[in-house]
């Protein structure tokens, strides 16, 4: 005798929400138990957390931007890797992508110290997206023609483009024009001011145009999945490939065209993010190529759930740089730590929202 | 030119401290195939020996008794295993997410838990016993052998128990009744539970005996950092990737892993290395200097990369790999 799982086929949208509700309160409290054992106080830190410090803060429109600037890049990565994943295609490439949509856009911004502002921000983002998307797009090339393994395919060159970027900030040499000159060691340059993301100013508040063209994206791409014609190939294609080429479809080229905007798209994060901090460094993708991952996931690849996920998930991230900055016997990571809780609890949470278990019976054993 | 002597004891200690660095991939990499025979893809390694790593080393300390380091380690890590194999094999949530998760978790710990304990965080010289289980074991007559003797045959006991270990899961996968029904569910999941193989249960298993393992590996890494916590850098440093690269490079085998380790381990060492063996052989190696240590870390992910194509590309017939990784089974389905 033993149990056996029953998809329930019953299960309402509002049921699946509360069960997701719960495995996030069940995550905080587990998350305050933690704190409460370093003797730190929960609701302090948790106060600090969400509101990102604003509270008492004197400085609260440099905070609101600093937000952003590590918002932007996880929710585009997000947006970008639902996009692969909803085919079943495992870009886990995220980090590396995002690094070489950075570092070729750098060169870009170096090289052109003198160009229009806004031209310079084209080019940087063509720059990056193009050379991002042949990346995603040779892996996708071997998938298809080949059957390569495309998670461990994209998680190689996450290192490889690492240590590329490693390299290079590490090396002062005369052809390496990625360094300060001025420096005697090695340290990235700085983007001259026509390089770096335009803004609007309200009040004191820098709105930086990625922010705005973030939102358009996010926008686009819902738009694209839900109304276009190639964002349904894309769902098709995910449920079964067997389905879409009896329907007519051209698989490989759905799979190659996807896959290459899933990496120009992540190439433009990064593009993004060089303009946004003026310069690159050897940490610039701050890790949204894996947080992607569990932020498309956590929001079942649905676009709108991506937008709160990927919102809530900055918040988290950036508050507890901010409330673990008080206490000695914590750090940053802390969010990491929560952010797996999370996932952990949700995917439970999931689990239990749409299966049950019904105990066998002995005659019905395979 | 140096003298001949020095010379000779440069190039022992250069192959010393090869397989000093190395073994620990070769835990992750054992661990990573028990895993993947099985079926399952686990990107969770890194945090795995994270896990098993922290652990092992505030029990041994705490004991002051290796033995209770490495078992709370490989109970700690194989732990870690289950979580992955429940949230897998029984909730069939998504294996790349889900070992993406216990990495993010895994090395997170490792912080929370080096912060948490700041000052108290446990010394590990002074766990006198402890570091004197450590010591090299010279083995009779060939660590005598000139050069390679010291280089190969006098090391602490963690290296020769991962030799072993590796050799163990060869027979056991390639010689015995029960390794090849793991692999068949490895292969087909749906036909070998026809067969009558229990394939949950041997799931949760290997995924927990290969978890565990790498937590040896972990506990390893943290004896060559002398057991300080680092509030910048995890213990593990990537090598939870390079063993997931490595599996590849040993084409699933774990004997052909022991070679493979030795491979990428050799570049691991050279990136720390290649300043002494140019300064000492100018002649012979001063190229070595030019080239950038960052090439030789890049190395691994750089070779396995060509591997996983060109095997791709040729429709290898003797790759290993398992037809049914990444893909969980589910019995309705079938």
């Amino acid at each position: 005798m033993g149990f056996h799982l029953v998809r329930k086929t019953d299960i309402k949208i509002w049921q699946i929400a509360l069960y997701y509700l719960a495995g996030i309160a069940v995550s905080l409290i587990l998350g305050a138990v933690l704190l409460t054992s370093l003797e730190i106080n929960a609701v302090d830190y948790y106060k600090d957390m969400f509101t990102a410090g604003l509270i008492g803060n004197r400085f609260p429109a440099k905070t609101i931007e600093n937000f952003f600037v590590s918002f932007v890049p996880l929710l585009i990565t997000s947006l970008a890797l639902a996009l692969s994943f909803k085919m079943r295609f495992w870009n886990i490439g995220g980090e590396g992508q995002f690094i070489i949509g950075a570092l070729t856009s750098s060169v870009i911004a170096l090289k052109c110290p003198n160009m229009n502002p806004f031209l310079i921000l084209l080019l940087m983002v063509i720059t990056g997206m193009v050379f991002s998307g042949i990346t995603g797009l040779a892996i996708a090339f071997l998938k298809t023609k080949f059957n390569t393994n495309e998670t461990l395919a994209t998680l190689m060159i996450n290192y490889i483009a690492l240590y590329v970027i490693r390299f290079i900030g590490d090396t002062k040499a005369d052809w390496n024009f990625f360094l300060r000159e001025d420096s005697v060691r090695p340290k990235f340059a700085s983007f001259e001011e026509n390089a770096r993301m335009p803004y609007i100013d309200i009040g004191g508040y820098h709105l930086q145009f990625s922010v705005i063209f973030t939102v358009l994206i996010a926008f686009g791409i819902w738009f694209y999945l839900k109304y276009t014609k190639q964002g349904y190939e894309i769902s098709v294609v995910g449920d079964s490939s067997k389905t879409a080429k009896y329907a007519g479809m051209n698989v490989n080229k759905i799979v190659l065209r996807t896959m290459f905007i899933s990496a120009a798209m992540i190439g433009l994060a990064g593009a993004f993010t060089a303009s946004s901090s003026a310069g690159v460094s050897a940490n610039i993708t701050n890790n949204v190529g894996w947080t992607g991952i569990i932020v498309a996931w956590l929001s079942k690849l649905s676009i709108p759930g991506i937008v709160v996920a990927s919102f809530l998930i900055s918040i988290l991230q950036y508050g507890c740089r901010i409330a673990s900055a008080s206490y000695p016997s914590i750090d940053s990571h802390f969010a990491d730590l929560l952010q797996g809780i999370i996932l952990f609890s949700v995917l439970a949470a999931d689990f239990l929202a749409n299966y049950k278990i019904v105990r066998r019976k002995e005659t019905d054993n395979a | 030119m140096p003298d001949s002597v020095n010379t000779l004891d440069i190039i022992t200690q250069f192959l010393f401290y090869l397989v000093v660095y190395s073994i620990p991939l070769l835990y992750g990499t054992c661990g990573e195939i028990t895993i993947e025979k099985s079926g399952s893809l686990n990107l969770g390694v890194e945090g795995t020996m994270a896990i098993g790593a922290i652990f092992g080393y505030l029990a041994g300390c705490a004991a002051d008794n290796l033995f209770a380091g490495v078992i709370v380690a490989f109970v700690t890590a194989a732990l870690t295993g289950a979580v992955f194999a429940l949230f897998t094999v029984t909730f069939q949530a998504n294996q790349n997410v889900t070992g993406l998760t216990i990495t993010t978790f895994g090395v997170a710990l490792y912080y929370f838990m080096g912060n948490a304990l700041g000052e108290k965080w446990p010394v590990f010289v002074n766990s006198k016993k402890l570091v004197g289980s450590l010591e090299s074991i010279n083995i009779p007559g060939l660590s005598k052998i000139p050069v390679i003797g010291k280089a190969f045959f006098s090391h602490n006991i963690l290296v020769y128990l991962g030799i072993l270990m590796a050799v163990l899961l060869w027979v056991y996968f390639e010689k015995t009744r029960q390794g090849m029904r793991v692999r068949a569910i490895g292969e087909n999941p749906g036909a070998a539970d026809s067969l009558g193989i229990k394939v949950n249960l041997n799931k949760y298993l290997h995924i927990m005996l290969g978890s565990g393992i790498m937590g040896i590996g972990g506990l390893y890494m943290g004896f060559n950092m002398s057991g300080t916590f680092e509030g910048s850098n995890c213990w593990i440093n990537g090598y939870g990737w390079i063993a997931i690269a490595l599996v590849i490079f040993a084409n699933w085998n774990p004997a052909k892993a022991i070679l493979g380790t030795f491979v990428f381990g050799f570049f691991k060492t050279l990136a720390v290395y290649y300043g002494t063996l140019a300064g000492s052989f100018p002649n012979a190696l001063g190229w070595l200097g030019k080239i950038p240590s960052h090439f030789f870390a890049a190395l691994p992910f750089i070779i396995t990369l060509v591997i996983l194509i060109a095997d791709s590309v040729r429709k290898n017939k003797h790759s290993n790999e398992p037809a049914a990784i990444g893909i969980n089974y589910y019995r309705e389905d079938r």
